[in-house]
């Protein structure tokens, strides 16, 4: 990272998702920041999040290496694809 | 015979004699590190099960001359592997010597013409695999505590692998070993004699006594493993029901599909996806009408995984599942090689956020017995958690339990969190009963109270002799013979018995 950017350091504006949940980050889920008043939740920079997130892909892809040489999806086989049916 | 003394600076010289000063600890950070193990535990009493001290032998002469001093001198023995056990196996109940073998490490010999692998017990399967690799080969015991799991954690618990539905579990994977009897004497035990023979009908088969025992009968010093060709292929598919007897159903179908390159089949139930939506990342946006979720996964060449693959999406759907997508269901599924991740914090019924540690009760129930426990179980753990006000429910999931035939038995597991912090004396008896009303409900239905954790402390080992029947009396009389002075992980299995003792385990 060169320099300083906002962006990179203050996390977007929370979106409620249940009662429980909030998000910031697509595919990101927060515990509600209201529910925790016994444990603070921690602030976290964005990059920093990021980079845990980035870190986990990179964890399931390596898994994936390790165990077989290739990973067959359903949308290999025409019968489906990355998102839900229905 | 079970008064044990407590540990002299001669037996120290002597224990450093034998491995060197670097083999002893005597540090209370090493100690302290060694006296827990990620099942619960009673954090409020954790200093009276601290061991006197910490041994790391090389060798399995070593261990042999440290148990033969511990013998002679009534010292408590206790072996420890990656110390993830969830049913306080490695916990030094008497304290006395903990053995960690984290530096039996070693691969000894890789045969590519019998197809084994010979190891020391320290190894991790995961350290051991990126090995094997090279050889285009695998050893696939697959337990969700992969990377940090040692073989001879495996063998002390006679493990439970996610994908023991193609290759089987550590019993079907382990061949033969040799092991550390508690006076001393080194021994190999396979199916019959033999180091790399897979069926034998020699004597007893003493790989299977000396399996699963919890270190209460000695410690393995050296095993000899399975080799399987690497998979080519790996595929993995989660649908989603409208309901946990859709989802049940379904799990029935997917199983006794006969597809030989079926790892396994699992079934996550409502409260699961509620803990999932509140606490975790996986399923919170799905709708509402979601309600349960089965889990498959196969391994195997390309020609194989294909055609079962798709023999899979057909019975998922016919069965009335609907096809969670790819994301979820190869991102979800490289996710249980390692559940470590799971986040450590759970809710009060304000639904506030506190930490929380994660036990797992387990059993094996029969498939038709799956919808009863489940119910009994959620309505054991609610009591308990009204109760105490220091219990969360996080779900449950049912998985495939045999090896090579995954259809009749499940390995059925409950998610509770607990508030560590907040225990005492006065809740602890408490969780101790829930845990025994969850196993006695395993056995009012047909099952055994544990499928692959182990059943050694307060809550389960008293049930042990109920699900044994006369074969726990045989337990006793083998006990009694190989460690007559009780010195090879006391305290554990109600085992003390054997000696007149009758000492409830954690005071
Ligand atoms: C996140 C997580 C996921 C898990 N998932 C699974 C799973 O999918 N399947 C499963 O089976 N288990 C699972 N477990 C439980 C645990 O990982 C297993 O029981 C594992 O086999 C324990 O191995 P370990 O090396 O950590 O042994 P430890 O916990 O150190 O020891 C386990 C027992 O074996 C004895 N022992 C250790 N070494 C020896 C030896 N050399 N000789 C004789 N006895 C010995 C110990 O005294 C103890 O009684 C999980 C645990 C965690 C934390």
């Amino acid at each position: 990272m060169i320099g300083f950017r906002l962006s990179a350091q203050k996390p977007p504006e929370a979106r409620r998702i249940t009662d429980d949940v909030i998000q910031r980050f697509e595919h990101i889920y927060e515990v509600d920041p209201a529910k925790m008043t016994i444990i603070e939740q921690q602030d976290m920079p964005a990059w920093d999040t990021m980079r845990i997130v980035d870190s986990r892909w990179e964890h399931l892809a390596w898994m994936h290496d390790h165990w077989a040489d290739a990973v067959l999806t359903a949308e290999d086989l025409g019968e489906g694809g990355p998102h839900p049916d229905g | 015979m079970n008064t044990f003394v407590a540990i002299g600076d001669t037996v120290v010289d002597e224990l450093r004699a034998i491995l060197g000063d670097e083999g002893v600890l005597i540090g209370k950070a090493a100690r302290y590190n060694r006296t827990r193990v990620p099942a619960p535990f009673p954090v409020h009493r954790w200093a009276e099960y601290v061991p006197d001290l910490v041994v790391l032998p090389r060798t399995a002469e070593q261990v042999s001359e440290v148990v033969k001093l511990a013998n002679r001198e009534r010292i408590p023995v206790v072996p420890r592997a990656g110390g993830t056990g969830l049913n306080d196996g490695a916990l030094p109940l008497k304290r006395g010597i903990v053995v960690d073998i984290k530096r039996m490490n070693q691969i000894k010999e890789v045969d590519l013409v019998d197809r084994t692998v010979t190891v020391g017990p320290g190894i991790n399967m995961l350290k051991l695999n990126e090995e094997l690799r090279k050889h285009n080969v695998m050893f696939p015991d697959d337990p969700a505590s992969y990377p940090c799991s040692l073989v001879g954690g495996r063998i002390g618990t006679s493990g439970w692998s996610l994908i023991g539905g193609r290759y089987g579990h550590t019993r079907d994977l382990v061949i033969s070993f040799q092991i550390v009897l508690p006076t001393g004497e080194i021994i190999e035990v396979g199916d019959g004699g033999g180091r790399k023979i897979r069926k034998s009908s020699s004597g007893f088969q003493l790989k299977h006594l000396f399996m699963g025992h919890q270190g209460t009968l000695g410690i393995v010093t050296e095993a000899t493993l399975e080799l399987v060709p690497r998979p080519e292929m790996e595929f993995a598919a989660f649908f989603h029901y409208p309901s946990y007897t859709a989802a049940w159903e379904s799990t029935g179908a997917l199983a006794k599909s006969g597809l030989a390159s079926l790892g396994g089949v699992v079934l996550f139930d409502e409260y699961k996806l509620r803990y999932l939506r509140r606490d975790d990342e996986a399923y919170i946006p799905r709708p509402d009408h979601v309600r349960a979720v089965v889990a498959t996964a196969l391994y195997g060449t390309r020609d194989e995984v294909e055609p079962a693959a798709r023999r899979i999406m057909r019975i998922g759907r016919e069965s009335g599942g609907t096809y969670l997508g790819d994301e979820i269901s190869s991102g979800d599924w490289a996710s249980r090689h390692d559940r470590y991740a799971t986040p450590l914090h759970g809710r009060l019924d304000t639904g506030e956020v506190v930490p929380m540690s994660w036990h797992c009760e387990d059993a094996s129930i029969n498939y038709s017995q799956l919808p009863a426990v489940m119910e009994k179980w959620h309505a054991i753990t609610a009591r308990y958690a009204e109760k105490t006000g220091i219990l969360d429910d996080w779900g449950m999931f049912a998985y495939t339990n045999g090896a090579y035939k995954p259809w009749g038995d499940y390995l059925t597991e409950i998610d509770i969190g607990i508030w560590e912090q907040k225990l005492s004396d006065d809740n602890w008896p408490d969780w101790v009963a829930c845990k025994r009303e969850i196993a006695q409900v395993a056995l009012d239905h047909g099952g055994s109270i544990t499928a692959c954790h182990g059943a050694t402390r307060e809550g389960d080992a008293e049930l042990i002799p109920v699900e044994m029947g006369g074969g726990f009396d045989v337990m006793l009389k083998i006990k009694a013979a190989l460690d007559p002075n009780n010195i090879m992980n006391p305290g554990k299995y109600e085992l003390d018995r054997a000696y007149g003792l009758d000492e409830k385990v954690f005071r």
